[in-house]
């Protein structure tokens, strides 16, 4: 009795949010959850993955057929939907391809965002949820945890999650190849408006050391900046305060440049030539693109940073190509690993082994010997068939012995060396990772 | 002997090469640290040469410009990987390894039969003042190399272009700080180079100043550094200016080097 490993679920591919949401396992619905998984008919052994663009249930069971009818049934009953909504929204992989799926989401393969960085912790948390109420056993633990390391070598040897992708990534990115840290700078956010606040978010999270706030409305300013935990600074005493600035996010529209050339040249000056980094969100510009001319100053206006992003696009796509060659060589690895769990194919190849040679014993002591009676024949088969039974008895009773579930592989390599069942090299995997 | 090391550590260092330029390409570990254990071997080589000649000779070998090149070589190999064991900085190797391949390869082919030293220089004076002169050059070298990568990083921002496939460069601002580090100990090496050789020299002839135009050069590249080591230190140099004037100062170093010895100029032709 073999195990399958099976996985059903939905993602941004194929469901729109509503239906997403309401799949959606929040942080203390899962554990519930994945116990009445594993208690579900045909579930040995399950797992749930569930972020904002995806809910997938993956699951080991001896009958494949059976866990792919009960597995949207589990999901169904779980958040009390009716089973017509999930119709044609749910994606069923099995065996190979089942643990290829895994392996590209943990890689961010399959993300909205290819290689964002999130999906690994999300998913690395809700495994150890997982592995800590029992419902993971040896496959799907072996599974996921190759799934950590896939995406793991995909990080580090491609690079899928290198090139920045939206407006904030693409200004932190830049800023690195400008600034060394950026825990000691400081930023300045000139107009409150929600992608300036948003940028200047995303920069902080980064590590940027401090924030100043500038708006035209000074109630704004305070509020941005009691909100970011920044420094709300008067927008009338800007160049005041722009050589403190070592990025600066304009993003105050208005019908003159907000920074100028020649207070940029000014603060660049009281810096002592310290480079100073200048993003420009807002249409019509706020920031003088003169200011791109000035040595130490870098001026990213909205066209810049969208070429950034659309030729990072690109690179990632083609670094993907290279991550998808890699999860192929790691499918065939864990798929190598989960055949040599099984027991059934050993134990049906020592007895023909043992039976062939009892065979080709038997006919050659016939045809060489005297003639004998059919009765004394009838003696002969008897003995080398109960000779043989004997022999194997406790090397099938050991291999069965392991059959519950998966076996053990160490097991299973050790008949198959020492009987010489194959030629191929043992079938033991290699060392678990936690 | 010395000659097959010598190629040893210039295929060596030609490897290393070719592991840094990888390393920046495919982005994957294993390079860069074949980098360090080629670059290791090769010094390991390339020192091994040089004391054998040292102790046929007597004295550390720079009387050819063979000897030169290669003690050079092996300086500014062993330079870098003190600072790559401390901080990595693949992208510095790019320029540094390629030179240093270069330097040792012309060494290698260079005629470089043994020369003794003229008796009147044997001193204690010409390991002290030739290390240190060299040390100078080699620092001042990994300093003209971050600041050209300075200038392709700063080009490469300036033209709205992204980071690039070029792998990660590092920082405008690690890049102009190492520069500015390089060129302060380079000033030092510098200025106990010159004072050794013109007490060495008072020692062999006599005289303080004998117009050579080694030097001349030397006084030179001092001056230049000197100001823009003031220029950043006062006035806040930095950026594309002050990388171009490291790069200019290290124009002249090369220039001394070459010029000088190759078409045998004053003391420091003859006899390096």
């Amino acid at each position: 009795m073999t195990q399958e490993i099976l996985l059903v679920g939905l993602s941004h591919r194929t469901a729109p949010v509503e239906v997403r949401e309401r799949l959606a396992f929040a942080n203390g619905r899962l554990e519930p959850a994945l116990r009445t998984l594993v208690a579900w008919p045909g579930v040995a052994e399950g797992a749930i993955v569930s972020t904002c663009n995806r809910v997938e249930v993956v699951a080991c069971g001896s009958d494949p057929a059976q866990l792919a009818a009960e597995l949207p049934r589990f999901l169904a009953h779980e958040h009390a939907v009716e089973p017509a909504l999930l119709a044609g929204r749910l994606y069923t992989h099995h065996g190979r391809e089942a643990v290829r799926h895994l392996f590209r989401v943990a890689a961010s393969l399959d993300s909205m965002v290819v290689g964002e960085p999130q999906i690994l912790g999300q998913l690395k948390s809700q495994y150890a949820v997982a592995a800590a109420v029992g419902a993971s056993g040896r496959v799907l633990h072996r599974c996921f945890h190759r799934s950590f390391s896939v995406a793991k070598r995909i990080r580090s040897e491609t690079g899928i999650a290198e090139k920045a992708v939206s407006v904030g990534s693409a200004a932190v990115d830049l800023a690195q190849g400008i600034f060394d840290s950026l825990a000691d700078k400081t930023a300045l956010l000139i107009g409150a408006g929600t992608m300036g606040e948003l940028t200047a978010r995303q920069l902080l999270a980064q590590g940027t050391g401090s924030l100043m706030v500038a708006n035209r409305t000074w109630e704004r300013a305070l509020e941005v900046a009691r909100d970011l935990g920044g420094m709300p600074v008067p927008f009338e005493r800007l160049s005041r305060y722009l050589p403190l600035a070592d990025l600066v996010i304009g993003a105050a529209g208005g019908d003159a440049y907000v920074v100028a050339t020649a207070a940029v040249r000014d603060a660049l000056r009281e810096r002592r030539g310290r480079q100073m980094f200048l993003i420009d969100l807002a249409v019509p510009r706020s920031i003088d693109p003169a200011v791109h001319q000035l040595d130490g100053a870098y001026v990213y206006d909205v066209d810049d940073l969208d070429g950034v992003i659309a030729e990072n696009r690109d690179a990632r796509a083609a670094e993907a190509a290279r991550a998808e060659a890699i999860v192929d060589g790691e499918v065939e690895a864990f798929w190598h690993w989960l055949e040599g769990l099984d027991v059934v194919p050993t134990v049906v190849a020592l007895r023909e082994k043992v039976e062939a040679i009892r065979q080709g014993e038997l006919e050659r002591f016939l045809t060489g010997s005297v003639a004998l009676e059919p009765a004394q024949r009838e003696a002969v088969e008897r003995l080398t068939r109960a000779l043989c039974n004997k022999i194997l008895h406790a090397p099938l009773e050991a291999l069965r012995g392991q059959q519950v579930g998966r076996g053990d592989e160490v097991a299973v390599a050790a008949a198959r060396a020492l009987f010489g069942l194959d030629r191929r090299p043992a079938t033991v995997g290699e060392d678990e990772e936690d | 002997m010395e000659i097959v090391l010598l190629r040893g550590a210039a295929g060596l260092y030609l490897a290393a090469t070719v592991a840094v330029l990888a390393g920046l390409v495919v982005r994957r570990e294993l390079p860069a640290r074949a980098l360090v254990w080629l670059l290791g071997g090769g010094l390991l080589l390339q020192a091994s040469s040089i004391a054998i000649r040292a102790s046929r000779v007597g004295s550390l070998p720079v009387a050819t410009l063979a000897e030169a090149l290669s003690l050079l070589a092996a300086l500014l190999v062993g330079l870098f990987l003190a600072i790559q064991l401390r901080a990595s900085l693949l992208a510095l190797g790019a320029v540094v390894v390629p030179t240093a391949f270069g330097l040792t390869l012309a060494a290698s082919v260079l005629k470089g039969g043994a020369q003794p030293l003229p008796p009147v220089l044997r001193s204690v004076w010409l390991p002290v003042h030739v290390l240190f002169a060299f040390l100078g050059d080699a620092v001042f070298a990994l300093a003209c190399s971050a600041s050209v990568l300075y200038l392709v990083q700063e080009r490469r921002l300036k033209s709205h272009r992204g980071r690039g496939a070029l792998g990660r460069l590092p920082s405008l601002e690690t890049l102009d700080r190492l520069s500015a580090t390089c060129l302060t100990w380079g000033l030092v090496l510098l200025t106990i180079g010159i004072v050794t050789g013109i007490v060495w020299a008072h020692e062999a002839w006599g005289r303080f100043w004998i117009g050579d135009p080694k030097l001349v050069f030397s006084m030179l590249v001092w001056a230049l550094y000197m100001v823009l080591l003031q220029g950043r230190i006062t006035a806040g140099w930095r950026g594309r200016w002050a990388a171009q004037l490291t790069i200019a100062g290290f124009a002249v170093i090369v220039a001394s080097l070459l010029g000088v010895n190759l078409l045998g100029l004053g003391m420091h032709g003859r006899a390096y």
